[in-house]
């Protein structure tokens, strides 16, 4: 009787510990997936960022402005674009031999 | 045996102890560990609120989960506004402690002189100082780096607005607690500032969060907002403005595109504008959204109207004869006059030398009713229908109290106002076929559902004449473009200057221009109105008409519209004077 009730001790005592021991790890690991958590939202929050960033980059202001000054392209106009139509259509594509580029407005920046 | 005690067996030392005694004392101890077990249980278990409480107090913790604000995107998915983290630095001034390198040191990354920071952290009674709102990401991260005593950072979001000052007016702005103010972000606020959720949790003794306890409220982000603008076409919409505004010497301007098909908003700036992301010294002028806010007389803007009603009763025909006389006319007594005389035109061309006399003529035969109707079902008089701020109603008297005169002069668009954005809509009527569509700032890929105003060939007959007033011998001939075939309608008005109209080279303008493209079958309606052009010219055919044009090609071109008019270099022949 006495080894019994001894050895169920050990076992109360053992399991005590052990559940000590998951309560730490769980809390631990908690943490973790918590910190993990807060870390991917920083990362949206940086991509957002980032894509406002390219974003900003490419406005239409900055590209025209980059085009014209270090590219030193300029704006199409009729005038100068050929109008292709693809040949599932083609009964439209006389169109194009209407807008043949004039010569006085090629070069003409708007 | 004596009924005492005995501690030892020396007689000396024998004590005379009763026996009660120290059983009374063995009782009192007992009775003491007795109310010890009974206060022990109460408090852990019948009452330990109080305890749980305040156990609860220094490890459990609500944090908040904030919602992401929606983004606001154009109708191609671009970015025109989004929250990115901006950290807010606070500081509790007694117990910052900075020394001089420090100090300037953080003064130079909040951007701020030294002595304005000294002044922030001077007064040591205070708990909560902010020392700035919303600083940058970098700059925070520095100022954490420094690990300062007694310096704080509150997660905070800032707005950010690629598009800048070109779709200002549209988009707005919020305030620095993330609310809308003005524009798109005070108009759907609601759905774009998302809730914040909140969870409770246990915190170790290093600040981790080990476990959570009880519900978690989710946050639930705003909701992005697609719009109908096209950024690109606003950009290039407002870029046209302002060259125009800057080259005339003009107050302000504003332009408005819509789509003639769907009824959306694809374009709508203002000149002055300003930078959403910065704020400082703004003016009213620059805040004003003078598109939907500012009305005036739309003038000319207004003949196709009743020039369509008398096609549409049959009163007249496009080639009806119209004696206009030597440019002067007398309405009981008061006398209506045209730039300079026109002698007989038929009705098309009353449109296109924008004769006031000739339209006169015309409305006169009508009853103001009808007139009236045809001004209302049009959106005169009627606050837009959209959802946007400060959008006014104009003004259009009821019919009863119209007098000749009134009645004629409203014929030619004097007596009654309206917005920019009113008239841009106001000519739906002839772009779809009669009917005016209901306008929207959301996308909408759905070709729009009118109210019938005029009948289908009306409107075509209408068109023509608009298109024959934007070209050669018409008012408006500088709204021409190359490769689309334009129809339009000038306008030109003296503004009020104290008492009256101003006397002659004191007088302020006030010009526009109306007008849609491909004329055959529109695509687009675009509407420009400058104020104050003062640089010579102030005729809306020669200040707003070229906008017009150059709005309409860059437009047509980006929304991938093929060219409806063989390629003619642009040539502009002797420009026709025009009424007002």
């Amino acid at each position: 009787m006495t080894r019994l009730n001894l050895v169920l001790l050990m076992a109360v005592l053992a399991s005590a510990l052990y559940l000590v021991g998951v309560q730490y790890e769980s809390r631990r690991l908690f943490a973790e997936i918590d910190k993990a958590n807060a870390e991917a939202r920083k990362l949206a929050a940086e991509n957002e960022r980032l894509q406002v960033e390219k974003r900003a980059q490419a406005t239409p202001a900055r590209v025209e402005k980059l085009a014209k000054e270090q590219l030193h392209m300029k704006s199409s106009t009729p005038a100068i674009t050929h109008y292709v139509t693809y040949a599932a259509s083609s009964a439209a594509a006389d169109t194009s031999s209407a807008n043949r580029p004039n010569p006085e407005s090629v070069g003409r920046v708007q | 045996m004596s009924r005492s005690v005995q501690y030892t067996s020396s007689p000396l030392l024998a004590s005379r102890t009763p026996v009660w005694r120290s059983k009374f004392i063995v009782a009192a101890i007992a009775l003491a560990f007795v109310g010890l077990a009974a206060r022990a249980a109460y408090i852990q278990v019948f009452a330990n609120d109080f305890f749980q409480k305040q156990g609860e107090v220094r490890f459990a913790r609500t944090l908040e989960l904030p919602a992401n604000r929606g983004r606001i995107l154009d109708r191609n998915g671009l970015i025109l506004a989004s929250s990115i983290p901006a950290p807010s630095i606070w500081a509790i001034p007694e117990d910052v402690d900075l020394d001089r390198a420090q100090s300037q040191r953080l003064a130079k990354l909040l951007d701020m002189p030294i002595a304005e920071l000294n002044k922030k952290l001077a007064d040591d009674d205070k708990t909560f100082v902010w020392l700035k709102r919303q600083v940058d990401d970098g700059v925070a991260k520095e100022i954490a780096a420094m690990n300062l005593k007694g310096i704080y950072q509150r997660k905070e979001y800032k707005r950010q607005y690629p598009e800048g000052e070109a779709a200002a007016h549209v988009v707005g702005f919020t305030s620095v607690e993330d609310n809308g103010q003005e524009g798109v972000e005070l108009t759907f606020n609601k759905e774009l500032a998302g809730r914040n959720g909140s969870r409770r949790v246990i915190k170790d003794r290093i600040g981790r969060v080990v476990e959570a306890v009880g519900e978690t409220i989710a946050p639930a982000d705003g909701q992005d907002l697609q719009l109908s603008i096209d950024s690109k076409v606003q950009f290039f919409a407002y870029q046209k403005l302002r060259d125009a505004v800057l080259e005339n010497k003009a107050r302000a301007g504003s332009v408005v595109v819509l789509d003639a098909i769907t009824g959306e908003v694809l374009a709508l700036a203002n000149y002055p504008s300003y930078t959403p992301d910065k704020r400082r010294n703004l003016s009213g002028e620059q805040l004003r959204n003078r598109a939907l806010t500012d009305t005036f007389e739309p003038g000319s803007v207004m003949k196709p109207f009743t020039i369509g009603l008398g096609l549409e009763t049959g009163r007249v025909t496009p080639q009806t004869l119209i004696d206009t006389g030597v440019g002067k006319l007398n309405i009981t007594g008061s006398t209506i006059s045209d730039s300079h005389p026109n002698g007989v035109l038929t009705v098309e061309g009353v449109i296109q030398k924008s004769s006031n006399i000739g339209t006169t003529k015309i409305a006169m035969q009508m009853q103001p009713r009808e007139m009236w109707e045809l001004f209302s079902q049009a959106g005169f008089g009627q606050k837009p229908q959209i959802s946007f701020p400060g959008a006014v109603s104009g003004r259009l008297r009821p019919y009863k109290t119209w007098r000749p005169i009134e009645q004629a002069t409203m014929s030619y668009g004097y007596g009654l106002s309206a917005s920019l954005f009113q008239m841009a809509r106001s000519y739906t009527v002839f772009s779809h076929d009669g009917q005016i569509i209901p306008v929207t700032m959301l996308r909408n890929t759905e070709p729009a559902a009118g109210v019938q105003v005029l009948s289908a060939r009306t409107a075509g007959q209408v068109r023509k004449m608009l298109q024959m007033a934007a070209g050669p011998g018409g008012t408006g001939q500088k709204a021409q473009t190359i490769g689309y075939s334009v129809g339009g309608k000038s306008g030109t008005a003296y503004k009020q200057v104290g008492n009256g109209y101003g006397s002659n080279g004191n007088r302020k303008y006030r010009s526009w221009f109306v007008g849609m493209a491909p004329i055959e079958t529109p695509r687009i309606i675009v509407a420009v109105m400058i104020d104050e052009p003062s640089n010579g010219k102030y005729f809306g055919g020669d200040v707003a008409a070229p906008v017009f044009s150059e709005t309409v090609q860059q437009s047509l071109r980006l929304l991938g519209v093929q060219p409806d008019m063989s390629v003619k270099p642009q040539i502009v022949v002797q420009a026709a004077e025009e009424s007002f």
